[in-house]
């Protein structure tokens, strides 16, 4: 039973990378794996917490241009698979976790320069006219990068959990404690990147809207994101009423300005 | 079948389909630094391509032609497949100038609108209310992503055949409508954000005063007099403000936090 986990979570590593890279129904987004890890390990609920923190640090770091970031995703799959084996919680999870998570993007850049030769080869086979093998290359990419994910997950699922429970055994109560503090302050990570690179300034008004109705008055999140939803709905209709009363009054003036140019 | 009519047309719905499954698996897996992610874009019109050039010296031409250096937002690049697609079948070997054109003037832009959109908006605002749940451990917000994106795929594929046979007029109309979606979502974005920043970021002291017979907590009696969640706030902004700092990146931050709760663990603090 517990080898037929291992050998899912190691699968599941190991699709996560190459679906984040074309098919994006898995993808590294923390809370979808960490809620198919949590189906695997029979423990949904730990593994939705770890997945939620690692997903509110995510937030913001957007995959842009083929840029490589830290690996929540994987962060997720381990740390939840570990903190539910070895029954250690939330800690356990962020403490090994987010490191590996860390560590794989050198992972993913190397990948990215190996696959070079596959570049090199396409281009041999085409002038050689072998295309059938030279439509089988790119699947030595899909393969690395499978592997990218599949090795780190597969050396922690073996060696992980009596290595965890040994340290932890070590570890004074003021560190374990200052990991579930980490636990708290991670996301806010995500959030003030998101804020960065959102038109903050601009809709400043929003932050403070929703800021307000879930510190003092306690709006649960789904009803926040429809009030949301209401406010760029109503900016929506406006701009875009705008932008039709524009065009109509340019439109109106190139044909009169077409009458001024026959003058000339 | 509308493309029927005409005379010399090879590619059926079937082949753009097939394009689409091909490119929406490959996508960027095949990425490398050089020509990024012309491998994976070869891979998926390849077929096509084919049967656009019985030729093999024309097949040869067409491939070479986007092996060359292509990286776009992966599903932007349907349609960007479906419109270099049609040129070739019209054209033949004479349209592959323009096609290479086509790809270079609008990966850009193409990228643009789709990195906002599907990379950050998007995540973004189901990211937010899937997050909060599951720190809560709930899932639902979970399934519901797994679901769109099961959703998303076939539109995917969809958008290939939208390529096709509109072209890249769409993309060009659509321009400053765009830009106002983009701004509106940010609305949505920005008030989910505000609603994580009181609920998600957690830092609460333990600290209390005496003051003769009397003892009062920070955290109850002074901190959230002020304001509900003002720790939060603060940190929130500190980190905001490092961002902006060229000097601090992402890891240094991350480490940071790990430290400042270390320490704080310590001297008690926090909890």
């Amino acid at each position: 039973m517990q080898l037929l986990q291992d050998l899912l979570i190691i699968l599941l590593a190991a699709w996560m990378c190459i679906d984040q890279n074309g098919l994006v129904i898995v993808s590294y987004f923390p809370v979808i794996v960490g809620f198919i890890t949590g189906l695997i390990m029979g423990d949904i609920t730990t593994a939705m917490y770890i997945a939620g923190t690692f997903e509110l640090m995510q937030l913001g770091v957007a995959n842009l241009g083929g840029s490589s970031m830290p690996n929540y995703g994987l962060a997720t799959i381990i740390g939840a698979f570990l903190a539910i084996r070895t029954g250690t919680g939330v800690k356990t999870g962020i403490a090994v976790g987010l490191p590996v998570g860390m560590l794989a993007i050198q992972l993913d850049v190397l990948i990215k320069i190996i696959n070079q030769f596959i570049q090199r080869r396409m281009e041999r086979l085409n002038h050689e006219h072998k295309w059938k093998a030279m439509l089988r290359q790119p699947w030595y990419g899909v393969g690395f990068f499978g592997l990218e994910t599949g090795i780190p997950t597969a050396i922690l699922v073996f060696l992980g959990p009596t290595a965890v429970k040994e340290i932890l055994k070590w570890l004074p109560a003021w560190f374990t404690n200052g990991l579930t503090i980490a636990g708290g302050l991670l996301p806010v990570v995500g959030v003030a990147m998101l804020l960065h690179y959102m038109p903050t300034k601009k809709f400043f008004t929003f932050l403070v809207i929703g800021f307000v109705l879930t510190a003092y008055l306690k709006v649960p999140i789904l009803g926040l994101a429809l009030i949301g939803f209401a406010c760029a709905y109503y900016y929506f209709n406006s701009e875009m009423k705008k932008a039709d009363e524009k065009q109509e009054v340019k439109a109106a003036g190139a044909t009169n300005d077409q009458g001024d140019d026959y003058d000339e | 079948m509308m493309s029927e009519n005409e005379n010399k047309t090879v590619i059926t719905k079937h082949d753009l389909r097939k394009m689409g499954v091909r490119w929406c698996f490959m996508g960027v897996n095949a990425f490398n630094y050089e020509t990024q992610e012309g491998p994976g874009y070869t891979y998926a019109v390849a077929p096509a391509l084919r049967k656009i050039y019985p030729n093999d010296d024309d097949y040869e031409q067409a491939i070479a032609n986007h092996l060359n250096y292509f990286n776009t937002t992966t599903a932007m690049a349907n349609i960007l497949m479906g419109a270099t697609t049609a040129m070739e079948e019209k054209e033949g070997t004479k349209s592959l100038d323009a096609v290479q054109a086509l790809k270079t003037s609008l990966m850009g832009p193409l990228a643009g609108i789709g990195d906002t959109l599907i990379w950050v908006l998007w995540p973004t605002i189901i990211g937010s209310i899937s997050g909060y749940m599951a720190v809560k451990g709930n899932p639902l917000g979970a399934i519901i992503w797994f679901l769109c994106n099961v959703a998303f795929f076939f539109g995917k594929v969809w958008l290939t055949s939208l390529g096709y046979f509109s072209g890249t007029k769409l993309i060009t109309s659509l321009g400053e409508r765009i830009s106002i979606f983009t701004e509106s979502a940010s609305i949505m974005g920005l008030t989910v954000v505000g609603a994580l920043v009181a609920s998600v970021v957690k830092v609460t002291t333990p600290i209390t005063f005496k003051f003769g017979a009397v003892t009062m907590g920070l955290q109850t009696g002074i901190l959230d007099k002020i304001m509900p969640a003002l720790l939060p706030v603060l940190l929130t902004w500190v980190v905001y403000k490092l961002i902006g700092n060229k000097k601090w990146t992402m890891n240094r931050i991350i480490l940071l936090l790990i430290v400042l709760a270390m320490v704080c663990s310590f001297f008690n603090i926090l909890k």
